[in-house]
């Protein structure tokens, strides 16, 4: 390909910020999270990191807007409201935040309580991620989580008291001993919280997991097949549209942060082992950076050159299948505006691609968007393979 | 000419040639301590990597022998293994004397024995050399009894040596010299040299290894190949040292190359007779037998536009391998590929190896089969390479397979593994003995049940003990089916098979359960058939991938999903798609991996 990638504009920005300690990791998890010591967690002097991460990153963003904002983890709710508001402080002494963008905290049941809640969202967090992942206490203990089913309904409840009219819960299937009824169990117990927003996927196996080196007996494919496809159909009728791979919605009311990804748009990623992807519409080039991923170490060395240990320049092909591998996640496809604004690229470049995929059945085009079809959602990874370059 | 001894080494795989052959080198000064890497003379990577001998080479010493006089030593090395002993017999012919090097720990091997018979029907002068006599389980005694009860061959004054420690190769060196004759041949005679192999090198055409009988070759000499009645030039000639080195000329007795411009290397064809223009010989040096190919297999590109380039890569590589054999095949299932005949499993082995490593290509290999002779009810007899182009049931009056006898040398406490090894594989006993510690069979055994995986059962079942030779005797009647296979109801030829009847159906229900193995699940269900004529005789089915997605992806680390995907990817650069059905590479070698974990 001798195209060259030519930007009308940058894309929307969103910050991500990184806090990387929970009570306990969990045997599944394969993000950077960290135990917290009994001597318990410097929190000033994280988010001081933080701060000087995010001011010594604002020549890379320039003065451009930020539509979201995720605070994620680890266990972020293990921060109080008084350290993080620091945060938020000087991002929008910096940045300028608009009323109403969405502010995400990720919350977990097992260190929560209404007054925590309650002060969060006085700071200006407007939308509660809630790590349920379950509502059955055996299903919780055989993935190693530190809460129970009542907790579980207890932040629930604390999260709505607080004032939070925009919560999120994650849901996992798949778990060790799961039969049906119990996953179906999970979702009528998390339909009925009255929540707008439901992360609903399946327990994978991750390297460099506990699970991965010694796994744990899994339900057969048939069985989680058969959860996947009655639980589509439960959620569906409690009025959840299923708009990613593993993301439900109701009235539209969409992760504006996660939207973004999927979306391809820019990301700032600030913390330990925070990844970020820039777009330069100057310099026409689509840059990633990854932090350092000891907090330790990151708190060191935050501010300066040596916190970015990774850096790199996405080449034409990356490009075309970072976009696809984030945008065919929706149900509701790409524009063929989205793909160029967004890669800078002509989408005429991609028209074998294209074709082979529809011959496939994995693709619909109609005049405004491409899309995938159910079989295409279904067997994302075969389609994703039509883009990707041949001799790799 | 008197101070010339050509000898070559006879052994077994492991038996320490190759260690032995460096010692004689680096104590005879060939190469100096700088130059010498292990097994200098196994020079394809393969070759070091398997430790094992594929082509013979040839390594020109000077020796100054106690009696005060150089001689000089020219040593042509041999393969060891039974594919590979066609080269044996060439190398063999160029030669007065053999060692026959015998592993102090392990005793006689079958293969030995063969080689060891060709050289005495050569009448060359057998040295028995006990190796490896440093090792803690060295018994030499019981060792040289072996060789003279299943040899013959007397043995009392067998040398004991150490290549790895040097021990006993100084009374090896003087053995040699005192006991192997200097060659016979006429100096001023008519010039004949016998070409005892040929290689294609990519910047001087075709080198020789050639003998030379009688006369003298000399650069700049007219001369011509007699098979061919071509006249060239000789531009180069010299020995090995082991590196090349150019000399003036070539003696009657002296091993050496030549070169003379000769672009193909059917030019100059292995067995052939060298003559000179100014002084010919009108007579042809006896040569070799023509080599046939034994063991048969289609080999199919993965991607149908490397085809060419496998074409380019199986021209090349028989430049240097007159025994194997390529014409072009169409399969169904595999597209358009080669037919190629080699002499053995591990010949194909190392073949299929050598495309993929140094030519860089993506192969499917179907199973082996054996050359079937089959007599059609008009009367007509037909040979068949390929069990998919075994003509109609009603068509066929009588099909023959080809018949080995193979010798085996086993253990006492590994005989009756061994024997239930030959019965299941169809065999029948046709000797027994009891040589020392060991017993030497013979069997009688259908050259297909062997091609398979005869040669890796043996070993398993004898711990590695077991040894075997074998060669051709005959083509017998036998009730022969064809057992086909099919994949959501369409027959697969490439995996065609020919099987015995009473087999068949246990045959078909063991290829269909390991045909299952082997296929990953897909996004269709996968039914996999074996049947007989039209008689279905099992069935598998692989169930439907039920989806093929990443659960989670968000902003974050993206590169590790892209491996997944790069991986999966990978994973079906090796399989071959049929239909909407893609079956990997493993699934064509399915047959040889039935009965492997009972």
């Amino acid at each position: 390909m001798t195209q060259d990638i030519q930007f009308t504009s940058p894309p929307p920005l969103s910050l991500y910020v990184h806090l990387p300690w929970c009570i306990k990791k969990c045997p599944y998890c394969d993000f950077n999270s960290h135990e917290s010591n009994s001597g318990g967690i410097d929190e000033d002097r994280y988010i001081d990191s933080l701060i000087r991460d995010f001011e010594s990153s604002l020549s890379l963003i320039h003065d451009r807007e930020i539509v979201s904002i995720f605070i994620g983890g680890g266990t972020p709710s293990l921060f109080t409201a008084q350290t993080l508001e620091r945060l938020l402080t000087t991002i929008d002494q910096h940045i300028g935040l608009k009323a109403g963008v969405e502010v995400t905290l990720e919350a977990n049941p097992g260190a929560a309580d209404h007054e925590r809640f309650a002060a969060y969202h006085q700071i200006g967090i407007n939308r509660l991620s809630i790590g349920v992942q379950s509502f059955n206490t055996n299903h919780l203990k055989s993935i190693g989580r530190v809460h129970d089913g009542d907790q579980a309904q207890d932040a629930i409840r604390f999260a709505k008291a607080a004032g939070f009219d925009q919560i999120n819960l994650d849901l996992m299937y798949g778990l060790p001993g799961q039969q049906l009824e119990h996953a179906m169990q999970d979702l009528k117990t998390a339909v009925t919280q009255d929540t707008i927003h439901l992360s609903w996927y399946q327990l994978t196996l991750e390297p460099n997991t506990l699970f991965y080196k010694k796994p744990p007996v899994l339900p057969t494919d048939e069985k989680i097949w058969e959860i996947q496809d009655k639980g589509k159909t439960l959620l569906t009728e409690a009025g959840f549209e299923n708009y990613e791979i593993s993301a439900y919605a109701r009235n539209e009311k969409y992760c504006q942060h996660n939207l973004n990804y999927w979306q391809f748009g820019d990301y700032l990623g600030i913390g330990a082992g925070a990844h970020s992807k820039i777009t330069d519409s100057g310099k026409n080039v689509i840059s990633r950076y990854t932090r350092h991923k000891i907090p330790d170490r990151y708190m060191q060395l935050s501010g300066k050159d040596e916190m970015v240990t990774g850096n790199w320049k996405l080449s034409i092909e990356d490009t075309i299948l970072e976009f696809m591998m984030n945008s065919l996640r929706l149900s509701s496809g790409f524009s063929t505006r989205l793909f160029e604004e967004r890669t800078g690229l002509s989408i005429n470049s991609l028209e074998l691609q294209l074709d082979k995929a529809i011959q496939c059945g994995w693709l619909d085009i109609t005049d405004e968007k491409i899309l995938p079809t159910n079989k295409g959602l279904t067997f994302l990874n075969d389609l994703l393979q039509c883009f990707m370059p041949s001799s790799s | 000419m008197q101070l010339i001894r050509n000898f070559s080494i006879i052994a077994h795989i492991d038996h320490g040639k190759s260690t032995l052959a460096d010692r004689l080198i680096q104590t005879c000064g060939g190469l100096s301590e700088r130059e010498m890497s292990n097994q200098v003379l196994d020079s394809m990577d393969l070759e070091r990597e398997r430790g094992i001998t594929i082509k013979a080479q040839s390594v020109s010493l000077n020796y100054l022998s106690r009696d005060g006089k150089t001689y000089k030593l020219n040593f042509i090395d041999t393969p060891g293994h039974v594919d590979f002993s066609y080269e044996v017999s060439r190398s063999l012919s160029a030669c007065e004397g053999a060692l026959l090097v015998v592993d102090a720990a392990q005793g006689v091997e079958a293969q030995s024995v063969a080689n060891c018979f060709t050289a005495m029907e050569n009448d060359l002068e057998i040295i028995p050399v006990i190796n490896k006599i440093d090792l803690p389980s060295a018994e030499p005694d019981r060792v040289i009894n072996e060789i003279e009860e299943i040899i013959g061959l007397e043995a009392e004054d067998a040398l004991l040596v150490s290549a790895k420690t040097g021990q006993g190769i100084d009374e090896l060196l003087e053995a040699i010299v005192l006991k192997i004759p200097p060659p016979e041949g006429n100096p001023d005679g008519y010039v004949k040299a016998l070409i005892i192999d040929s290689w294609f090198d990519n910047y001087l055409g075709v080198v020789s290894l050639v003998r030379v009988v009688d006369g003298k070759l000399t650069v700049g000499d007219k001369i011509k190949i007699m098979s061919t009645g071509l006249n060239h030039q000789l531009d180069e000639l010299g020995v090995f040292t082991p590196k090349r080195s150019p000399r003036k000329c070539l003696e009657a007795g002296d091993v050496g190359y030549v070169v003379a411009g000769i672009k193909d290397i059917h030019g100059a064809p292995v067995g052939d007779t060298i003559t000179s223009i100014k002084n010919p010989s009108t007579e042809q040096l006896p040569g070799f037998q023509k080599i046939k190919p034994r063991v048969f297999a289609g080999l199919f590109p993965v991607d149908s536009n490397d085809y060419e380039e496998l074409r380019d890569a199986l021209d090349k590589l028989s430049l240097n391998d007159a025994a194997l054999h390529s014409e072009p095949e169409t399969s169904q299932a595999l597209g358009f590929g080669f037919r190629c005949g080699f002499l053995g499993m591990l010949h194909m082995e190392i073949i299929q190896e050598r495309l993929e490593r140094e030519y860089n290509l993506n192969l499917l290999t179907t199973a082996p089969t054996v050359i079937y002779e089959v007599l059609m009810t008009s009367g007509e007899k037909i040979h068949i390479d390929n069990p998919s182009k075994l003509p109609g049931v009603d068509k066929v009056s009588e099909i023959r397979e080809p018949m080995i006898e193979a010798d085996i040398l086993v253990p006492q406490e590994f005989l009756g593994n061994v024997i239930t090894l030959c019965i299941e594989k169809r065999g029948v006993q046709k000797k027994l003995l009891y040589v020392g510690n060991q017993i030497s069979l013979t069997f009688e055994l259908p050259m297909s049940e062997v091609v398979l995986d005869f040669f890796d059962r043996l070993k398993s079942v004898s711990r590695g003990y077991a040894s075997f030779d074998y060669r051709f005797i005959s083509y017998n009647a036998a009730s022969l089916v064809k057992l086909d296979i099919l994949i959501n109801a369409e027959r697969v030829d490439a995996l065609s098979l020919i099987v015995h009847k009473d087999h068949a159906d246990r045959k078909g229900r063991d290829l269909a359960s390991k045909m299952k193995e082997f296929i990953p699940r897909q996004m269709y269900e996968v039914a996999i058939q074996a049947a007989i004529g039209a008689k279905i005789v099992a069935r598998e089915n692989v169930k439907a991938l039920r989806k093929n997605v990443t659960a989670k992806c968000y902003g974050g680390d993206i590169s590790r999903k892209r491996k997944l995907l790069e991986k999966q990817k990978e994973g079906k650069k090796r399989m071959k798609q049929f239909g909407s059905v893609e079956i990997p590479q493993s699934a064509f070698m399915a047959i040889l991996h039935i009965g492997k974990d009972q």
